[in-house]
């Protein structure tokens, strides 16, 4: 702390000596070698911890990529419009749901559900930003409190409606059988594997449309609201309200798969909101490579930080999770690749 | 700005119209004021204990948050934390380890304060809405710690916890806890006020408004907010300690997010412009709380149209939105003079309740 | 109180340089102020004035280059310490606390410079910067408004509090971002007479658009184009500088 009182006073950004940025990689590479450590110590053979090892790297990864496809939505919306939706984690829930529904009771097959699924819960976020946010634009604590009195009432809506007892999706026929992985006779579940493709899907497309379209040079530039209305020269408000479409959209993706591989229960919602905005907020709001970098990072902590902590530490793993957000805020307060404001 | 002429015979009438209203507003005010003085002897058992109990403590948590909101710009989730913070340490002191109340309780709040201290220093350097989900961050990181450790009671909590004799019981007899907690809250309105217009609050509403400013005025605009932040913490965990006396127990769950978003839900509607606002908020949320969820299973719905209402129409919530209402009426009155609105607020709760917590 | 010297210098500007990117905004000024003279920068939009000023103020780091201040090196001092050396600034769109009183304004800006900013009693040396809030407010004429938020008052109103807040701390040298922008002719005329009745141990450095103001508080001037010093001389030597004109007068229908 006392280093960055020092800093603060001398001002300059590249006056700041970077003890705190060391030290912070410094614990987190000794975090990974002790990961390595145990996962290596007995060598490669079966009898080792390698299988165990690559199991929960993949765990780590795929929940990244559930982590990725949802946190990918709120940082569009934070990029384009200033909005920081925390009802991303009740839209989240209510595309699990609808899907379940519609899997469940009507038959559905589980793609067709998923799509209907999106289009339900960018239809409720579009409907949310239309009537609640548009005309508070630029008032960001004010469109904070909006989306979290929404999220109360979906998420309370939500209970009348489905319950509280935990509920998972069937997954879809070819995507269900494990996948064998070839090493060690290990196999894993196929669906988790689609989760890691659908989140490098997604991630391409952003990446093609962030550096192939205005919108997209917009998003990248971070400008604010007169600048964009020249800068792209069309419609803004048909813009903001797309944005709000397709973030709520992937809101409800991630919630599809999250009810597929997980399950579906009252309290998800506040769980994968706070997980999503770790990611964004680790990463850099508004920025997509963070907010992949983010999502690796949190999957990854989690997973390895529950499989390798000494037994008696074991439920303390929840909480890394947060240390390195307040971690990455102190040395970065606008998060990795995050922009001052 | 001037009205125009008037022949002065019929001034006279339309003011005595305005006193009026005005002898009215205080005359209600001094009504409320003696009812939450004697609500121990007008009300139930229950009443006191359900409503008056709960709204006090809920309402000393939530202005720890209305402070750090309208004089420091700090919209912090994380004022469950440090309530938790103490309402925990005293729960392990006193229940378990046998400590005294009194000295549990300091314990407690000074737990809070230094651990606010520490949460101050770090979310200090983010601003609005990054400073928000910092101190969601660190609500989840108090609120999973407490939940995992078994030194805490993990998620069953500790129960048992006594407040001191002078107290007594607070579920059979709660006279003695609700006059504690009605003392309590009139002494942190007034030094929260107080503070308001020292050299540190205002400079604290100064970084509130402008921190470009403040620094050209000389002013650390991040110790600044750190110490605003530190200021806080002993309110919280006042609260905390207050709570668990109220409730003998305490457990993981008291501090959930659930719960941060409730005290925030309270504070808002109450009004986060004005102190009042946060007891305001407290007690229609817990009027609610107590007696519509006998009407209705979606309690948790109405609540949040409600907290949607405030934040759309009256971002001053209830207080503000009585406020204007009275401005309002008072302009639609004859011969008005102008702009009594503020001092009159500001009078607000101290002739009557301070009389009714000696 | 300022016992320096004529021959120190209270600000001395070596090859400051700012970029911004690809843009030098600033490039190798040299500036020398001596205590008590008055000099205004001019120069068109985007000549580099306000970048400039920041510099000096300390709201910003230069790229090369020293400022000196009283004749200590501030160059990588932030705006709060050189507020307490004695360097006051205003700002060119008006920043004020928008939520507080104007005394309170006023009374902050005493506390920021005079100690006690973490004091949580009032006493006597509130009183002190009470009475230093109010005296400045008769300088600046705002008596009659001391009880008004700054939110409420009118643009002419906010430059005159914006003034008075750099005032307040009774400054060494005074930094003024176009104290005339949007301000009527009457209230420019309020302006300039304030102006000329400051202190004369008060070292003033301002930028404006408005000739009329400049020329007349100024001894000196300091002419800026695409991030260089071009011209400096006083204002008569500038009325009559061709370059001066081709640039600057020419256009700006004085």
């Amino acid at each position: 702390m006392a280093t960055q009182t020092a800093a603060t006073r001398r001002s300059t950004p590249s006056f700041r000596p970077p003890v705190a940025a060391t030290a912070a990689v410094l614990v987190g590479a000794l975090g990974l070698l002790g990961v390595l450590w145990q996962a290596f110590e007995a060598g490669f053979g079966n009898e080792g911890n390698v299988p165990v090892f690559i199991l929960v790297t993949l765990n780590g990864l795929t929940l990244a990529g559930l982590y990725f496809i949802s946190a990918s939505g709120l940082t569009l919306i934070f990029g384009l419009l200033r909005v920081t939706n925390l009802a991303h984690g009740a839209l989240f829930l209510l595309g699990g749901y609808v899907a379940l529904t519609l899997v469940q009771d009507s038959g559905m097959s589980w793609a067709v559900a998923a799509l209907v699924a999106m289009v339900a819960t960018g239809g409720v976020g579009l409907v949310m930003h239309q009537l609640f946010l548009r005309w508070n634009q630029g008032q960001d604590l004010r469109q904070a409190l909006i989306t979290i009195a929404v999220s109360l009432i979906l998420a309370d809506q939500m209970l009348a409606y489905f319950g509280a007892t935990p509920t998972a999706i069937v997954p879809p026929e070819f995507l269900a059988q494990p996948l064998p992985l070839g090493v060690y006779d290990l196999s894993y579940p196929t669906f988790r594997i689609a989760i890691l493709v659908a989140a490098i899907v997604v991630g391409l497309l952003f990446w093609l449309v962030y550096q192939r379209t205005r919108v997209g040079m917009v998003v990248r530039a971070g400008v604010d609201d007169t600048q964009m209305t020249s800068a792209l020269g069309v419609n803004v408000q048909l813009v903001f309200a797309g944005a709000f479409f397709v973030g709520s959209a992937l809101a409800g993706l991630g919630g599809v798969f999250a009810g597929t591989s997980l399950s579906l229960a009252p309290g998800v919602d506040q769980s994968f909101l706070v997980s999503a905005l770790v990611v964004v907020i680790v990463g850099g709001m508004g920025s997509l490579g963070g907010a992949a970098l983010g999502a690796l990072l949190l999957g990854l902590v989690d997973q390895y930080s529950s499989a390798y902590l000494p037994a008696e530490y074991a439920n303390l793993s929840a909480l890394l999770t947060f240390v390195l957000l307040a971690v990455i805020l102190a040395v970065r307060p606008t998060g990795l690749f995050g922009k001052a404001s | 700005m001037t009205p125009p002429a008037t022949p002065a015979p019929t001034s006279t009438r339309p003011h005595a119209l305005a006193r009026a209203w005005t002898l009215g507003t205080r005359a209600t005010l001094a009504l409320v004021l003696v009812v939450v003085a004697l609500v121990p002897v007008l009300f139930s058992t229950f009443f006191t204990s359900q409503v008056g109990l709960t709204s006090l403590w809920l309402g000393i948590a939530a202005v720890s948050l209305t402070f750090l909101s309208g004089h420091g710009g700090m919209v912090s989730l994380a004022q469950t934390a440090l309530f938790g913070i103490a309402g925990l340490t005293v729960a392990k002191l006193s229940a378990e380890a046998g400590w005294d109340p009194w000295a549990a309780a300091l314990a407690g709040i000074l737990a809070a304060t230094a651990v606010g201290l520490l949460f101050g220093a770090v979310a200090s350097g983010s601003q609005g809405i990054y400073f928000l989900i910092i101190t969601l961050a660190f609500a989840q990181v108090t609120y999973f710690y407490f939940a995992a450790v078994p030194t805490f009671g993990a998620h069953e909590g500790i129960n048992g916890i006594r407040p001191p004799d002078l107290i007594g019981d607070p579920v059979q007899h709660p006279a003695r806890m609700y006059y504690f907690l009605l003392a309590v809250s009139l002494l942190v309105f007034l030094g929260l006020r107080y503070v308001s217009r020292t050299a540190f609050g205002l400079a604290l509403q100064g970084v509130r408004d402008d921190p470009v400013r403040m620094a050209a005025l000389g002013y650390s605009v991040r110790l600044h907010r750190t110490l605003g932040f530190t200021l806080a913490a002993p309110v919280a965990g006042a609260a905390g300690v207050l709570s668990a006396w109220s409730n003998t127990r305490m457990s993981a769950g008291s501090i959930s997010l659930g719960v941060a978003i409730l005290v925030l839900t309270a504070a808002v509607i109450g009004g986060l412009n004005r102190l009042e606002g946060a007891w305001v908020g407290a007690l229609l949320y817990t009027l609610c709380d107590t007696y519509l969820r006998g009407w209705t299973d979606r309690f948790t719905t109405w609540l949040g149209v409600v907290f949607l209402v405030i934040v759309l129409v009256s971002p001053g919530g209830v207080v503000g939105m009585l406020g204007s209402v009275g401005a309002w009426i008072r302009r639609r009155l004859p011969g008005e003079t102008p702009a009594p609105m503020v001092p009159e607020a500001s009078a607000l709760p101290l002739p009557v309740s301070s009389k009714g917590a000696v | 109180m300022s016992t320096d010297g004529a021959t120190d210098a209270v600000l001395r500007v070596r090859g400051l340089t700012r970029r911004f990117g690809g843009v030098v905004a600033v490039s190798d000024v040299d500036l020398d102020l001596a205590a008590g003279e008055r000099r205004a920068v001019l120069g068109p939009n985007g000549a580099g004035k306000s970048t400039l000023f920041n510099l000096i103020a300390g709201a910003d780091t230069p790229t090369s280059g020293t400022v000196e201040l009283f004749g200590a090196d501030v160059t990588h001092l932030g705006a709060r310490r050189r507020t307490r050396m004695g360097l006051s600034r205003t700002f060119q769109t008006s920043r004020l606390l928008t939520g507080l009183t104007v005394e309170d304004n006023l009374y902050l800006a005493a506390v920021g410079v005079a100690g006690g900013r973490f004091r949580l009693v009032r006493g006597a040396r509130d009183a002190a910067a009470r009475e230093r809030a109010r005296r400045t407010a008769e300088t600046v004429g705002m008596t009659d408004r001391l009880d008004s938020l700054a939110g409420d008052l009118s643009h002419g109103e906010q430059r005159q509090l914006e003034i008075g807040l750099a005032l307040v701390a009774e400054p060494r040298m005074l930094l003024l971002d176009e104290p005339a922008a949007g301000l009527s002719r009457a209230e420019r005329q309020l302006l300039t007479a304030l102006l000329l009745s400051l202190d004369r141990e008060v070292t003033l450095l301002l930028i404006e658009h408005d000739m009329d103001v400049a020329l007349t508080v100024a001894e000196r001037v300091t002419m800026m184009h695409d991030g260089v010093v071009i011209v400096e001389g006083t204002p008569a030597e500038i009325r009559a500088d061709q370059r001066v004109h081709d640039l600057y007068l020419g256009r700006a229908h004085v």
